[in-house]
């Protein structure tokens, strides 16, 4: 493979796994998240930090990020989960922006200049890059969506597919709502760190506008397109709305209203997403193969 | 008489300067069906919202089994074993008749941080969910979406899950709304049913004909107080009850 469609291929596998981060957080507990960029930014400092500053290597600084990804998910996720709806939506943006400021703004953290001269990833001695990086984050990937699909299945992801039916029901039945969002968000959010620090390495420099506002809208986009609260939709949404920018390079400054086009269509057509419930493509997937009843 | 199983004292939800309850003090017996009736807007729905921990009261204990309750959170209240109904239905609209049964299953699990990584797709949670759908007669629809039942479904789905919640007291709102005659019929007999397992019922009801049928006891609420308070035919006796029904004897009423 070129090392062009490696790069492409690896950027999309680390967003898929960001992206399966966010489906937790909207698709299985219902709570709109317009930030998620910031936490997939806070993964990727952290790792930087912790691998430039603090001298660690990938794999050791790999936990700690994760555990800080999560931690302050729980931290932003207890002030902001307290408010539903359109309120969430806002304090998310809010998040986001704040987030990208303190990176930007605290020399610390590089501010402007963002952080450079980030290790390489080595694995049993051979440093990764191209198609080995890329298989790597596969491999990750695979572990975001195993954790996605057991989460489906076990009784804390059931509570939150009830909350996000309803709430009022949902607490009458024992769940407690700010438990269970909470552990979406903090699920959510350490998912994203991971795919931050992935990002990190593999870009070895990044800098605090690569985690604005937009970045969050476009996975928001990823979900909405693939299929939200499905467990292949966020990674199809993400091979799709990482592939067609590429594809139609020529049209690059009609970008965000082929986005709307798109995202207008699909609400149209296909409100639950291209894998979502009642989509064409689960129809024609189950008549192939389950024979008509999904 | 024995003790209460559920005792409320001098309860109070003021929302402002409206008290759409106000020392209100009501007892519930274990094994008995309850009913609470009343005009529109007479407190009955808050009544239900208080015990189960939906609000917080202004004044006044609730005490069951015993113990407080007043300010518990509505999963706390849950887990004691009490399940409840909504008057607007509230099913899991995306999920199917079976998993909305099973998240009710999962009440012993959400409160353990060990427990809820567990699986809840074992044929064995399937089975004792089926059995409960039995007892509601949904057993055909089990993996249908719930969004897609008709009303009278929805009621009987949504017993099924305060049934599996509600061991000890099953607070049911307005269960018999918008059904028609031959559902009334099998509700009936149904509450009746699950009476006689052992569980107090606590039920809100419009339909005078059925309440009277199916309670043993009924409380009258107008304006957030009670007004009346006795066993179904020396309800339908009192005075009072008739006029905050019909109105005054006597005295032209517009309304």
């Amino acid at each position: 493979m070129s090392s062009y469609l490696i790069t492409v291929a690896t950027l999309i596998a680390i967003y898929a796994i960001v992206v399966c981060g966010l489906n937790v957080i909207v698709g299985f507990a219902g709570q709109i998240s317009l930030g998620h960029a910031a936490f997939f930014g806070i993964g990727a400092y952290a790792s930087a930090i912790l691998t430039t500053k603090a001298a660690l290597s990938f794999w050791t600084a790999l936990p700690l990020v994760i555990l800080v990804s999560a931690f302050i998910g729980l931290l932003l996720g207890l002030p902001s989960l307290r408010v539903r709806d359109d309120f969430l939506a806002i304090t998310t943006i809010g998040i986001n922006f704040i987030v990208e400021a303190v990176f930007l703004y605290i020399p610390f953290f590089g501010g402007a200049l963002g952080i450079g001269g980030i290790p390489r990833v080595f694995l049993f001695g051979t440093r990764m890059r191209g198609t080995g990086f890329f298989v790597l984050c596969m491999v990750f990937l695979a572990l975001v969506i195993l954790v996605s699909w057991w989460f489906t299945r076990c009784w804390g992801g059931l509570a939150c597919f009830a909350l996000r039916e309803d709430e009022e029901a949902a607490a009458s039945m024992g769940i407690s709502p700010m438990r269970f969002k909470l552990l979406a968000f903090v699920l959510g959010t350490a998912m994203a760190g991971l795919g931050g620090a992935l990002y990190a390495h593999y870009m070895r420099f990044i800098s605090a506008t690569d985690f604005s506002f937009p970045l969050s809208i476009s996975f928001l986009g990823m979900i909405v397109l693939g299929g939200m609260g499905t467990l292949w939709g966020p990674v199809l949404g993400a091979v799709l709305l990482g592939v067609l920018p590429e594809l139609f390079r020529p049209l690059v400054d009609y970008r965000i209203l082929f986005y709307t086009l798109i995202l207008l269509l699909m609400i149209r057509f296909q409100p639950g997403g291209l894998l979502g419930e009642g989509s064409v493509a689960r129809r024609v997937f189950s008549l192939r193969l389950l024979g008509g009843k999904s | 008489m024995n003790r209460p199983l559920l005792e409320t004292m001098d309860l109070s939800k003021h929302f402002g300067g409206l008290k759409a309850l106000h020392k209100v003090s009501i007892s519930i017996y274990p094994g008995e069906i309850l009913g609470l009736l009343g005009p529109n807007g007479a407190g009955k729905t808050v009544c239900f919202n208080l015990i189960s921990g939906t609000y917080r009261p202004t004044g006044g204990t609730i005490r069951f089994e015993g113990a407080r309750t007043d300010g518990l959170s509505p999963q706390r209240i849950a887990a004691g074993g009490i399940g409840r109904t909504f008057q607007i239905v509230k099913p899991f609209g995306s999920l199917s008749v079976l998993e909305n049964v099973l998240v009710a299953r999962g009440i012993s699990r959400y409160g353990s941080f060990l427990r809820m990584w567990r699986g809840w797709k074992a044929p064995s949670e399937r089975e004792k969910a089926m059995r409960v759908l039995e007892r509601v007669g949904l057993t055909d629809l089990a993996n249908r979406k719930a969004r897609l039942l008709p009303l009278g479904n929805l009621r009987r789905l949504e017993i099924a899950r305060a049934l599996i919640v509600g061991k000890k007291l099953l607070l049911l709102d307005e269960s018999f709304s918008g059904l028609r005659h031959e559902e009334i019929d099998n509700l009936e007999s149904l509450i009746r049913n699950i009476r006689e397992s052992g569980v107090t019922i606590l039920l809100i009801e419009h339909n005078m004909r059925v309440a009277m049928g199916l309670c043993d006891r009924i409380v009258i609420l107008d304006h957030g107080q009670i007004i009346a308070e006795g066993d179904p035919a020396s309800i339908q006796e009192n005075e009072k009850v008739i006029e905050a029904y019909l109105g005054r004897k006597g005295t032209e009423h517009a309304s």
